[in-house]
């Protein structure tokens, strides 16, 4: 695949190194001439040191036939501008971008930015399962952001513990799709497997029913 | 019938379109990240003045998105623009909304999404064109 990367900051100059690494084609693109160079000892000549939203950058860049753009500056501006140059005005059909301000994704996603990254609630979901003591693990919001892919440890104490997941008494529009045993062994759902303690459940969840989940799944209401 | 405008960026046409605005008898809130740029106002009855980042949706809600008609984002990055004037249309419903982008490539492409775009340096263009015609 060709992959542009806008921005060579932290993120985008690690993204790229992964991406070569997978031997994918990329040409990443920094505006400041001081992080350009310190990327440009590593990457060499697919460094372009100039401004990822100017249309005329992102065309000489081969934006035409680009087949993903990534922007992953620190400017929720800059990364959504250089998307919907990308998207609008190159046709890519894929665009992502990192976002910084959480309430600026549904608005990215409304604006044509494929998928949205937002560090802050990455960050946020590890922070609430580590507090929580317990086991919620946002994995993937789904595409509109209506549902998203959840893990979850079974407790101890729990009272699913030593039931089949066709027991369970998930909330309406929750489909719980597979169970990991401790022993890293994957169970589908449709199989009935039995809830041990640390097993883990995946499930897709709307959001406003995470809270119903987690209550099903521990016995007690989310804090 | 007088409008409430909220204006983004306090530059000089920020600050340009704030007082003329105000002279028609409108209500003006003007945001700029620094407040040294509202020396270009005269304090008045109708304007409010506040220090914050207009693409932050929290800071816009705060200053009184809620309560306006229009809106223009006039500061000096096209970026900046693009994403206050989106977010006043798409998340806020504002209905005019008016950008400022410098860059005439990426207007085109905003004029085609549906936002109005106004570019200082295209118009400047023009007029010196004009001026040497005659």
């Amino acid at each position: 695949m060709y992959v542009i990367v806008v921005g060579a900051g932290k993120i985008g100059f690690y993204l790229t190194r992964e991406l070569l690494a997978a031997s994918h084609e990329v040409a990443l693109i920094e505006r400041d001439a001081y992080v350009s160079a310190t990327a440009a000892e590593e990457f060499g000549s697919i460094l372009i040191t100039s401004d990822g939203t100017e249309p005329t950058v992102l065309g000489d860049a081969g934006a035409e036939r680009c087949d993903i753009l990534i922007s992953t500056t620190g400017q929720d501006a800059t990364n959504l501008t250089a998307c919907q140059v990308a998207k609008y005005s190159f046709n890519v059909s894929k665009t992502m971008a990192v976002v910084t301000d959480p309430d600026h994704v549904p608005l990215f996603r409304a604006l044509g930015v494929d998928v949205t990254i937002s560090t802050t609630e990455l960050i946020l979901s590890h922070v609430e399962e580590e507090l929580t003591g317990g086991p919620f693990v946002h994995v993937l919001p789904l595409r509109g952001a209506s549902s998203g892919i959840v893990s979850m440890r079974v407790p101890s104490g729990s009272p699913v513990v030593g039931q089949p997941v066709s027991r369970i008494k998930l909330p309406q529009g929750t489909l719980l799709t597979a169970v990991i045993h401790k022993n890293g062994e994957l169970k589908p759902a449709v199989h009935d497997p039995e809830l041990a303690v640390d097993d883990a459940i995946v499930a897709i969840t709307p959001p406003e029913k995470e809270d119903e989940l987690w209550q099903a799944l521990t016995g007690e209401a989310r804090r | 019938m007088t409008r409430h405008v909220m204006i983004v960026g306090c530059g000089r046409l920020g600050a340009t379109a704030a007082n003329a605005l105000l002279d028609r008898g409108d209500r003006v809130t003007i945001l700029d990240m620094d407040a040294e740029n509202f020396r270009r106002l005269r304090p008045r009855v109708r304007l409010s003045m506040y220090v914050g980042d207009g693409t932050s949706h929290e800071v816009l809600r705060r200053t009184g998105i809620d309560s306006v008609s229009a809106f223009i984002a006039a500061t000096g990055r096209d970026t900046t623009n693009a994403l206050a004037a989106q977010s006043a249309r798409t998340t806020f419903g504002i209905e005019h909304v008016v950008c400022r982008i410098n860059d005439p490539t990426r207007s085109e492409m905003y004029e085609r999404l549906g936002l109005t775009t106004v570019n200082p340096n295209q118009l400047l263009i023009e007029l010196v064109l004009d001026a040497m015609e005659q």
